[in-house]
Order: C-alpha cells, then structure tokens, then sequence
C-alpha cells in the first residue's frame, strides 16, 4: 500500500484534531482534549504559527473503514536547549491501527527529523507513558534514550488555578 | 540588599546568559554538555523567528557579585504546543546566582513568567526538574506545580544527532 506525508494545510485541521482525539483515547486521557479544529487552525497556520504538523495521507482506494484517507500525522515544534542549541520537539505521533505495520510512522519520524536537520537542530525530544511498551520498544529501535531513566528528569507543570494564583502574586 | 530589576534579555546580555548557564549546568553536574555559544545565543535569540526568549534580573553597580557581574539572575523560555488545550509556556532554565538567593528574586522571575503565560493565553506552563533536585521541587509544589512524571507516568525522551542523521537519510 502507498501513502504519502507531506506538510499539512488549514483543511486538514478537522482530519487532524479527529486524530488527536484517538491518540488521546489510546493514551486513555479522550476527556482532557479542550482544543477545537479552528483553535489549531489560528494556531497553526499564521504568519507566527505555534506548531508544525505533517501528514500520511493513503489513496482513495486504501481509505479507512469510515472513509478517512487522512491516516497519520506527525505534530511538531521548535526548542531550545540551553547546553547544544536549537532542538525539535516532536508533540505527537500517531497512525491509525489499521494502518500499521507499514512503516508510516517510522516515515513521519524520518520527515521531522530532516526538517529538524535542516534547521540546525541538534536533537529530538518527546515524552512517552511509562506502560506505553509497543511505542517504548519503536522508540528504543530507533536510538532513542530515556532521560527521565538515566538523569532523572522530571515533567513539571503550573496550570489552570495554579498558574491564575501565580500570575496574580506578580506585581 | 533587596534592589534588582527584571528586565528583557537584550543582545548584549548573551555573554552573560552563557555564563549562568554554565552556572546552573555546573549545579546539574553537566557543565561538559554546554557546547552553546555566544554567537548561537545571539543568533537564535533575536532573529526574526526567536528560538527562545529570556529574562534578566540585574542588581545595581553597588551591589555586584565578587567578580564584578550585575546580571545575576535568568529565565530563558519559549512557546510550545499541547494539541489538547493549545499553547503552552515551556520554561527551559531558570537560575539565580548563590549568592543573590534568598531575596525573593527566583520568586519574582517565576511570577512574572506565569504573567506573560497567562497574557499569551497559555493554559499552562511545563518545565523539568532533576528527580534529586529536592530544593527545586520544593520550590515549585509550593506554589502549586504538579509532577507529571509521577501522577501521569510521563518519561522524557531524547533521539541525538547521530540518530537523527541516520533517521532522515533512512526513506
């Protein structure tokens, strides 16, 4: 079967914010998910966007059991690391299940990382469930390294009422 | 001695900007990790794109450290996207010389980040700590910061140069 990833356009906002939902579903947190597709379209698509995101796209004749030829996409941003410089962070990854197996993420991976060459990144970064073992395992296949393991690192996070009560003590 | 301001990072702050970095680096035991320069602070900090923005906290002529420095505080962050809720403030390293602590100006620095955060409209802002790094911890669950590593089992990974090499030549 043949696909295609490619940068993805203001019209496949609602293909992609389908596809966010299902990763969340999987990661078993569908009820966190706020954004709507015109969010991630503002987002996403102005002059100063917040976010890249690519795209696996199959042929008509391969689309999904509901009719989707959208099936995967890869959701990405630029940081910066204080030791080595400009680095891509890769937010998320997913394919559809009946669409694995074929080498499509593996194929979005490859596009992000070449994007974040191009751009004088030194390094990919993501964060990964500790019981998610079958993206555990891809990652490790991959040459990944777990931070968190190794030196420790924590994720961290100020938000909703937190962040107001912070933010109000400024003067 | 209580006077500092906190004052946007201006191009002629980077040296400055890379010693603290060195700085915290030594505290995190990585200081052989820092390969950034002065040029790339430069460069990738106030182009037309910034990879990062950074605040400053300067102490008057008066009160400079015992090498002479006036600028003895930082906070280098940049904007990152959660495809669930939106935009989010990622705090990328946050420093303040020993012997400026205690005179509430990490304090100052953190509000006034969180003020930006909920200026932008960011829901959130995320950053990591070092699992060994009590004091830090501390620091943030005090005012309200969550451990997403430990309450969700996020685990930060990294894929490195040499890989992402390999990986975007792979098709």
């Amino acid at each position: 079967m043949n696909y295609t990833v490619r940068d993805s356009t203001p019209e496949d906002c609602k293909d992609i914010m389908r596809l966010i939902v299902d990763l969340a579903e999987y990661e078993k947190m569908a009820n966190e998910v706020k954004l709507t597709h015109k969010e991630l379209e503002a987002d996403g698509f102005s002059s100063n966007p917040f976010f890249k995101c690519l795209v696996a796209e199959v042929p008509e004749e391969f689309k999904s059991k509901e009719g989707h030829t959208l099936v995967g996409y890869g959701f990405y941003f630029f940081t910066y690391s204080t030791f080595k410089g400009r680095a891509v962070y890769l937010e998320d990854l997913y394919v559809m299940p009946e669409f694995r197996g074929k080498g499509i993420g593996k194929a979005l991976m490859s596009h992000i990382a070449q994007i974040g060459r191009a751009r004088g990144c030194v390094r990919m970064q993501f964060t990964v469930l500790d019981w998610n073992k079958p993206s555990l395992d891809f990652y490790s296949s991959q040459g990944a390294l777990n931070l968190t393991a190794t030196e420790g690192w924590q994720l961290l996070r100020f938000e909703g009422d937190h962040l107001e009560k912070l933010a109000q003590s400024a003067n | 001695m209580a006077s500092f301001i906190l004052r946007k990072a201006e191009p002629k702050d980077v040296s400055d900007i890379l010693r603290l970095i060195k700085e915290l680096a030594k505290f995190e035991e990585m200081e052989d990790q820092v390969i950034l320069t002065e040029k790339d602070l430069l460069d990738d900090g106030f182009g037309e794109h910034p990879f990062y923005h950074c605040v400053v906290a300067e102490v008057p002529n008066e009160q400079q450290s015992s090498e002479g420095h006036t600028v003895v505080g930082f906070a280098m962050y940049y904007f990152t996207y959660d495809p669930w809720i939106g935009k989010l403030l990622y705090l990328e390293d946050f420093y303040v010389m020993k012997e400026y602590r205690g005179y509430g100006m990490g304090s100052k620095i953190l509000k006034h980040l969180s003020n930006t955060a909920v200026k932008t409209r960011c829901s959130s802002m995320h950053f990591i700590v070092a699992e060994w790094n009590k004091p830090s911890i501390e620091f943030y669950k005090r005012r309200g910061a969550s451990d997403l590593s430990s309450e969700e089992g996020w685990r930060l990974f990294e894929i490195d140069k040499q890989y992402l090499v390999k990986m975007s030549s792979e098709e």
